[in-house]
């Protein structure tokens, strides 16, 4: 009686563990996108004083950590820059985002909740992912808080209408990184077999279901299939692509997964098959694979003197994924600032000014200068394509 | 006229080269999942308790490979040869997870042995918890790499067209088999073993008997531990790379394998990690969405198995006296 007890427990015990597991891998967060009830923050004015909060939203821990960390920096870089030259401060109010892990979404929408009750947040940089865009519009939208991301790409974020007024990225939709993708493969690389693996996230899908629209246009056989981003184990899926790939397309987020899959390639002797990967595997750990690799990236310029600063500060470590943030950091700031002239702001107050948000050319770090239009996408939004050689990317179209 | 082979090629148009693939990948998959899964079920055999810290021993593991091999140098210059400090890392590993494990039991666990049996579970979940939080205080929250290829460097076996084995996948099968067998022989011919099934069987008479059944129990977590380690290390060596978070979905399905298998049947573990394995690679390669919702299918075989053979493939049912 008592074993058939246990057995019982021990079923539900699994099938629930089960659910959670399933639940958490493939959820979409729409229940989490919901609205919530305005608070009358919107238009409640705040005394700026000399301190100003910015909400930093980031994946500070998890998967996607290595990534985090790197926009986190950026972050913070452009806080020390701009505390040591104005007699007015910033400091962040962080919070984790959890980004890639099981219950991510529900702390990004935790943390968005955070930072909507908390009165002296005026603006928000981040989050870094589009998935958590989605998720955590709800909560901002609802507080009134802008939130300009130095990260998410994907298309219909600005597109959809959901969250005019509110976001902002200092990064071009995905829409502009397919063209340079599909053209580069078609007409420089000349490969005709390509399998595209997303990482079923809302940005990855969305890439990869633009690619390869764009490829099957124009004639190239494409293969499609997704793993999780919990997943380590690549081989599986590495034996169901057919042997005659010329390239396998990764538009995924964690650089780390990203060079499990092409040692794994390797170790299955697909090791000269080319891999092309997305803005969100520009890092050492991707390009290190060999010469076989590619990557889509974000405008930058990398001789700007603030770039070459951040190496130095970090002990030559140039991961340059979370420059974007450093200028979403750079906007709210400078909405924050114009909202504040006359010592008093309201969240409504900082999202016109991020609206009217103009950096020269010169003073972006992008290499271009920043201004939105009515979706809150940038102005000019320029994407590179990149090569590995000896480990290091290098733009080649 | 026409060969045997063509013949089944042209009725039976099967992929050999996807097969293979696939059952290769299953099979090392497998071979992870079933060193964490005799863990449970060895403890589940001694106790009858779900030990649910057991993947973040299996992560502690895979990290104090990764350590051992900084130490000897990192995988680009290593002091000692690859394999050799492959060795090491295994030891070390195992050693260490092995008193980890012990120390679980002596602190979690014994204090709690007579308490209702949710007592335990719960504080199994709680040490769960911190072990998975201190790795993330201690060692960060992002991945760290073993370099496998620097280090012992891939090599791949073309065995027939388009069939490719690794030299590391040849190794972790044959080494998960090996500390199968040494597990097996250990249960089954030695005093120590006797001892441990004679505690599995009835704790109260063996204690009669004058079998220190504390030591007992204590030597099945180090053992339990021990191999959840090794499994580690293997992770590490084949997919590259581990996490401070990466014990929680291998514990999952280690439990799921032991259950599978049969909780408390060794060889039900050992086939339940293989099926679990193989489940999960061929639901990639052959079913639709299949790496998508591999976990799907993966759960699904245990609900099944719950519903066809709630003992296991290889559990037999206990009948209690009332």
């Amino acid at each position: 009686m008592r074993s058939r007890r246990a057995t019982v427990v021990a079923a539900l015990l699994a099938l629930g563990a089960a659910f959670a597991v399933v639940a958490a891998a493939y959820a979409t967060p729409n229940r989490a996108a919901a609205p919530t009830a305005q608070t009358g923050s919107d238009a409640a004015l705040v005394k700026c004083g000399k301190t100003r909060s910015i909400g930093l939203m980031a994946p500070f821990t998890g998967p996607a950590a290595s990534i985090g960390i790197n926009q986190v920096h950026w972050a913070q870089y452009y806080q020390r820059t701009y505390n040591a030259t104005h007699s007015t401060k910033i400091k962040f109010v962080n919070e984790d985002t959890m980004l890639g892990s099981a219950n991510g979404t529900a702390e990004s929408v935790k943390g968005a909740q955070a930072l909507g009750s908390n009165p002296s947040v005026l603006g928000v940089a981040g989050p870094a992912g589009s998935n958590e865009v989605k998720a955590t519009t709800g909560a901002l939208k609802g507080a009134g808080l802008g939130f300009v991301s130095g990260s998410a790409t994907n298309t219909q974020i600005t597109t959809d209408g959901t969250r005019t007024g509110y976001f902002f990225r200092t990064v071009p939709p995905d829409s502009s990184q397919s063209l340079s993708v599909s053209g580069y493969i078609t007409s420089k690389l000349k490969v005709t077999k390509v399998y595209i693996v997303d990482d079923q996230e809302a940005y990855s899908i969305g890439l990869a279901d633009e690619v390869q629209a764009q490829l099957k246009a124009k004639g190239v056989t494409v293969g499609r299939d997704g793993v999780s981003q919990q997943q380590s184990d690549f081989s599986a899926i590495i034996n169901k692509i057919p042997r005659d790939t010329e390239l396998v397309y990764l538009p995924w987020q964690l650089p780390p997964k990203g060079q499990a899959f092409g040692q794994q390639m390797k170790s299955l002797g697909r090791g000269s098959v080319k891999l092309m990967g997305s803005d969100g595997l520009f890092d050492p750990l991707f390009s290190g694979l060999g010469s076989n690799v590619y990557d889509s990236f974000f405008p930058l310029n990398p001789s700007d003197k603030r770039v070459k600063a951040f190496k130095k500060l970090h002990g030559g470590a140039s991961e340059l994924f979370g420059a974007p943030t450093y200028v979403a950091t750079q906007v709210v700031s400078g909405a924050i600032d114009r909202a504040c002239a006359n010592g008093t702001a309201s969240r409504a107050e900082v999202r016109a000014q991020l609206k009217k948000t103009k950096i020269s050319k010169k003073a972006s770090l992008l290499g271009l200068p920043v201004s939105f239009d009515s979706n809150g996408d940038m102005v000019k939004k320029p994407f590179g394509v990149y090569h590995s050689v000896n480990g290091v990317f290098v733009r080649v179209g | 006229m026409r060969g045997p082979h063509s013949f089944v090629r042209s009725y039976f148009p099967v992929n050999w080269s996807l097969f293979f693939g696939e059952l290769v990948s299953g099979l090392t998959l497998g071979s992870i999942y079933a060193l964490i899964a005799l863990g449970y079920t060895m403890v589940y055999g001694i106790l009858k308790l779900l030990n649910f810290a057991h993947g973040d021993v299996y992560m502690v593991g895979a990290f104090i490979g990764f350590f051992v091999l900084q130490w000897l140098g990192g995988p680009l210059t290593t002091a000692v040869t690859g394999w050799l400090a492959i060795a090491i890392m295994f030891v070390v590993a195992m050693v260490g997870c092995g008193a980890l494990g012990v120390g679980i039991e002596i602190f979690a666990y014994r204090p709690l042995r007579n308490a209702p049996r949710i007592a335990p579970l719960i504080s199994a979940l709680g040490v769960s918890i911190f072990l998975q939080n201190s790795a993330l205080l201690l060692w960060g929250p992002q991945f760290r790499s073993y370099d496998t290829f620097d280090l012992i460097g891939v090599k791949s076996y073309h065995i027939g067209p388009n069939f490719f084995i690794s030299n590391i996948q040849i190794f972790t099968i044959a080494a998960s088999i090996a500390l199968m067998a040494a597990l097996t022989w250990l249960v089954a011919r030695t005093r120590t073993g006797k001892a441990m099934r004679a505690t599995s069987f009835d704790r109260e008479a063996a204690e009669m008997m004058g079998i220190r059944v504390d030591r007992v129990i204590s030597f099945t977590f180090f053992v339990g531990s021990a191999l959840a380690a090794a499994g580690g290390v293997m992770f590490g060596i084949v997919f590259g790379q581990i996490f401070s978070l990466m014990g929680f979905t291998a514990g999952l399905k280690g439990f799921t394998a032991a259950v599978v298998g049969g909780i408390g049947s060794i060889p039900g573990a050992m086939l339940g990690g293989f099926l679990i394995g193989l489940t999960e690679a061929f639901a990639t390669g052959y079913l639709p969405g299949g790496s998508t919702y591999a976990n799907l299918y993966v759960f699904a075989l245990l609900i099944a198995m719950f519903l066809v053979r709630p003992s296991g493939l290889l559990g037999s049912p206990v009948i209690q006296k009332v």
